[in-house]
């Protein structure tokens, strides 16, 4: 199903033209049109998923799947600002439902109780975007392989602490982009007047925009998550200093959600960091990459769902989500980055 | 519940945020996010302040906002919504102007750090004073579109928020707009003025009849033009008569204002034949026979969106000018309307003008919701970005809680990212410029003027408030009798308002002590006399003399290069050439409010244009492209 045939035909209303209008000016009735006829699966509601419901919410998609198994906890309470303190226990996307509806009336907000991993093919398939938040790479890669069979964006993301990742997978992605070139610029007026200088110097005319279509491939995940380096070569050794260190974060911290279900958490703090270290080294043996990528005090600052770093990944994700979905602008290819502790935010292609 | 953590941040950064004392200005599209951030990290106190009230094309972004608050305190509404998300935050809520001389130092004094999520120059040079007259560091941020940074600012550390020249605001010379429009912002520009010379403030810098003036004249050919057209247009009662007397006379009769500005305003210029030589002339129009067609594929339903023929802005014209004339006679005898780009009837005013006279030129016709644009000089805003540059804002006020001050940067998002990958771009700040004139330790500054035409009031409204940011000068000059020139108090020194500076003695080379006693801040002018200025500039404001000279040195700045791991040129273009140059940024209601602001007040605001601004290094740091009004804070 693709957003662009259906939407053409309803126009914006005046309503919706008022409430949309600061962002229309910025991607064009086309790409509002074709967001608000966008039906999005997110996963994991969480303190990521929060950002990221609330961002996609207020552009106005046509609907929101919230999809949590699991209930809220006291962790939730320092990012998951669409849980009401009074529901920690409830289940997460449940408890989200209200808040989540009240960001904007227009979207059609709904929530899923049951786990992923028991969810069909057909079922997410339905959709245009999934967005997956706090899963482990066996989900990921399952989810992965059914977008890229049905056409699905997809994305992944999660935060842990002070690091943050996304992924996106938009398997073969067409979009327009606006390009500017200035026209001519007028001429130099040579007025007859002697001695006067004229100040009517060249002067731009407003530049011209066109539109032109592009297109883009992403590498699958699964090619993405097997991608060794090759240090020996010293392009393999370039290649591996564009990494940023949060991929390798990110790779330990998979390993984590893998093997324990779970993120890292701060009620078991120190038997949590002490596995945290041994995969540390673990991951970047079978990488093939030495110790340095990941630096030592990372267990340190992995804990949690910090707000803020929710806020900056969650803003990244969300506007890939509605670049993808609008075809207008080129999209990061395939990752971005996120580490609090040293300011680094990347854009990094992996595994193409 | 403790919202920080156990693990999650340092222990002692984790009690900082405990005890620290929050000052967020402004509750607008970064505002709400910063306060969501805030009373989720653990933050226990903050005081929020923003003087706006919540509009519709707020809630886009503005989360804390829902329809129902449209009206309200945009701080008192975020304040009641934050603490849902953590009802253990003691949050103060000020609907009001953070220029309001209650918030004093003393006010400033009481807080850990203050952020800045503001979206008009003014407001932010006045925090800035404050915060380096509290020696309070001060978190700033703007946001524009998919753009966005943030920055700190520490008294004799960084900095401060005027340490470099904001990139200038762009201003069209004022024979493009009356005589030789050729882009489509002209045009609204001119309509904007019209309505201003019909129903509000009269300015003589709003002219909208033809300039006789023009330099591309030569004196004699202006001269002809004169005399050719007082024969000609004595019938369209063209004669230099106020053209707001004029349309008040003909009861704004649209037919007659019409054929007198698009006609015989029109005929006129066309008589200034230099002019044409190597333009397109313009068209006069006839009301007879105004095209009907439109030439346009795209006619969407909206009337936004659509464009309009000549014949329907014309009779958009003609009801705005009813409607319009009804809201002036309501107001009495001095009544003024003011240009508002939410008003509808005079943003189709605007827009009808607009187009009939860009049909005149032969410029392309714009849809009204593409004038609303750059008459309201809207900045688009999204939430995404405001989210981000919100998250980043915390991770800078966590170094300062840490006590990490060197390692605060400012950084900037960009939308794609640089050629090293970087779509957050760090950048290492800067020490304080030893020439700004605001936080040097004794500052200093230049203003070239004539001094036999400028008058004092003049000096205190556009170059002491509105240039130098001032909100109460006190002004004493430097002649070795104290003559006060201009008081702060009411009532004292009105009656220089009028006298020209020369009256008092000040010529090339006087010198002005300037004091500011709510932001702390004292100033010396030095006053170098010209008799003519560039390009209808009434003033300069030079950082020091040597400013005047060419320029020699541009090798102040290597730092932030460095920081980004990228070469550090020897040229100051190679580094510009980097594509780490920072994107200027600005909040989407200064640019609105600049517009409005532009037309009513005489200062030269120009509008900003961000991509021209980075051509000026990554230096310009926010760029305000917009200076908007004195009085308000908000923010996107």
């Amino acid at each position: 199903m693709t957003a662009d045939t259906k939407s053409k035909e309803e126009n914006i209303t005046e309503d919706e033209a008022a409430l949309y209008d600061r962002q229309i000016r910025l991607w064009g009735l086309d790409a509002q049109r074709r967001l608000r006829a966008a039906s999005v699966l997110l996963i994991g509601a969480r303190g990521l998923g929060a950002e990221v419901a609330k961002n996609i919410v207020l552009a106005g998609i046509k609907s929101l799947t919230i999809l949590d198994s699991t209930v809220a906890d006291e962790e939730d309470t320092a990012s998951q600002f669409l849980i009401p303190r009074s529901e920690l226990g409830k289940n997460r996307a449940e408890a989200s439902m209200e808040r989540t509806q009240l960001l904007n009336p227009m979207v059609q907000v709904t929530a899923e109780t049951c786990s992923i991993d028991d969810k069909d093919d057909a079922f997410l398939a339905s959709f245009d975007v999934i967005c997956a938040t706090g899963c482990g790479p066996t989900t990921l890669l399952r989810l992965d392989k059914v977008c890229r069979a049905n056409g699905v964006k997809f994305y992944a993301g999660d935060v842990f602490g002070f690091y943050g990742y996304m992924f996106a997978d938009l398997c073969t992605h067409e979009y327009a982009e606006d390009v500017t070139k200035p026209k001519a610029s007028e001429k130099q007026v040579t007025d007859g007047g002697e001695g006067e200088p004229s100040p009517k110097k060249a002067k731009m005319e407003e530049p011209e925009t066109t539109t032109v279509k592009k297109s883009m491939t992403f590498p699958s995940l699964e090619t993405v998550l097997n991608t060794k380096f090759d240090t020996a070569t010293s392009e393999g050794k370039k290649k591996l200093r564009l990494v940023p260190n949060t991929f390798f974060i990110t790779k330990v911290m998979l390993k984590f959600l893998e093997k324990e279900k779970r993120s890292p958490a701060s009620v078991k703090l120190d038997s949590d960091r002490r596995e945290l270290n041994g995969l540390r080294h673990q991951v970047l043996h079978e990488m093939g990459v030495g110790d340095s990528k990941v630096p030592e005090e990372f267990s340190q600052f992995c804990f949690g769902q910090l707000s803020p770093v929710c806020a900056v990944v969650g803003g990244i994700l969300g506007q890939e989500i509605i670049k993808a979905v609008s075809q207008k602008d080129a999209p990061h290819n395939n990752f971005f980055f996120y580490n609090g502790t040293d300011d680094g935010g990347f854009v990094t292609s992996i595994g193409s | 519940m403790a919202a920080v953590l156990n693990g999650v941040l340092e222990q002692s950064l984790a009690e900082n945020v405990k005890n620290s004392k929050l000052l967020v200005v402004g509750a607008g599209g970064i505002g709400c996010e910063v306060l969501k951030n805030l009373v989720l990290t653990g933050f226990k106190s903050i005081e929020v302040i923003d003087l706006d009230t919540i509009d519709v094309s707020n809630l886009n972004r503005q989360f804390l906002f829902r329809k129902e608050h449209v009206g309200k305190s945009k701080a008192q509404v975020a304040k009641e919504s934050v603490l849902k998300f953590n009802p253990d935050v003691n949050i103060t809520a000020y609907h009001d102007s953070i220029f309001n001389p209650e918030y004093d130092v003393n006010f400033f004094k009481k807080f850990t750090l203050v952020m800045n999520a503001l979206d008009n120059k003014a407001a932010r040079n006045h925090v800035n004073r404050m915060c380096l007259a509290a020696d309070i560091p001060l978190v700033e941020s703007g946001t524009a579109g998919y753009l966005g940074q943030v920055t700190v600012i520490k008294k004799g550390l960084t900095e401060c928020y005027e340490c470099q020249p904001k990139a200038p605001q762009k201003t069209f010379p004022g024979c493009t707009i009356r005589n030789t429009p050729s882009e489509p912002v002209h045009c609204v520009v001119w309509a904007k003025h019209l309505f201003n010379q019909l129903f509000g403030e009269e300015d003589p810098d709003q002219d909208v009849s033809p300039d006789t003036e023009d330099p591309e004249l030569t004196a004699e050919a202006g001269q002809s033009a004169l005399e050719t057209a007082a024969k000609e247009n004595e019938v369209g009662g063209i004669e230099r008569k106020s053209t707001r007397v004029w349309a008040m006379e003909t009861g704004y009769d649209p037919e007659k204002l019409f054929n007198k500005l698009f006609r015989d305003d029109i005929k006129y210029l066309l008589s200034m034949e230099t002019l044409w030589k190597k333009r397109r002339p313009p068209e006069p129009l006839s009301i007879d026979s105004l095209p009907t067609d439109i030439d346009s594929s795209n006619q969407s339903a909206m009337r936004d969106q659509r464009l309009w023929s000549v014949k329907e802005c014309f009779d958009i014209f003609g009801k705005c000018l009813e409607a319009l004339k009804k809201e002036l006679a309501a107001q009495g005898d001095s009544g003024m309307l003011v240009w508002d780009k939410d008003d509808t009837i005079a943003m189709d005013f605007v827009a009808s003008v607009a187009n009939i006279r860009a049909h005149i030129f032969g410029i392309p016709m714009k849809t009204r919701f593409d004038i609303k644009s750059m008459a309201g000089n809207i900045i688009p805003a999204i939430a995404t970005t405001n989210a981000v540059i919100a998250g980043l804002l915390i991770m800078e006020a966590f170094k300062i809680l840490s006590g990490r001050l060197s390692a605060c940067k400012t950084v900037y998002l960009n939308r794609v990212p640089n050629d090293r990958h970087r779509l957050l771009i760090p950048c290492t700040l800067d020490p304080p410029n030893p020439k700004c004139y605001v936080c040097a330790p004794k500052p200093e500054v230049t203003v070239v003027l004539n001094t036999s035409r400028f008058k004092v009031g003049a000096l205190q409204d556009k170059v002491l408030k509105s240039h130098l940011g001032m909100v109460a000068p006190d002004v004493e000059i430097d002649d070795g009798k104290g003559t006060i020139l201009i008081s702060s108090e009411e009532g004292e020194t009105e009656e220089n308002n009028d006298k020209l500076l020369s009256d008092f003695g000040i010529r090339n080379g006087t010198r002005l002590k300037c004091d500011d006693f709510l932001q702390v801040y004292s100033l010396i002018i030095t006053i170098v006399q010209t008799e003519k200025l560039e390009e209808e500039k009434e003033f300069e404001v030079v950082g020091d003399l040597s400013e005047l000279q060419p320029k020699e040195e541009t090798q102040t700045n290597r730092s932030k290069d460095q920081a980004n791991g990228s070469k550090a040129g020897p040229s100051h273009a190679a580094a510009q050439d980097e594509d780490d140059d920072l994107m200027v940024v600005e909040d989407e209601e200064a640019m609105e409010q600049q517009a409005a602001q532009e037309e009513r007040s005489s200062r030269k605001r120009k509008a900003s244009d961000d991509t021209g601004a980075t051509t000026t290094s990554k230096r310009s740091k926010v760029t305000d492209s917009a200076a908007a009004e004195c009085d308000v804070i908000e923010i996107s």
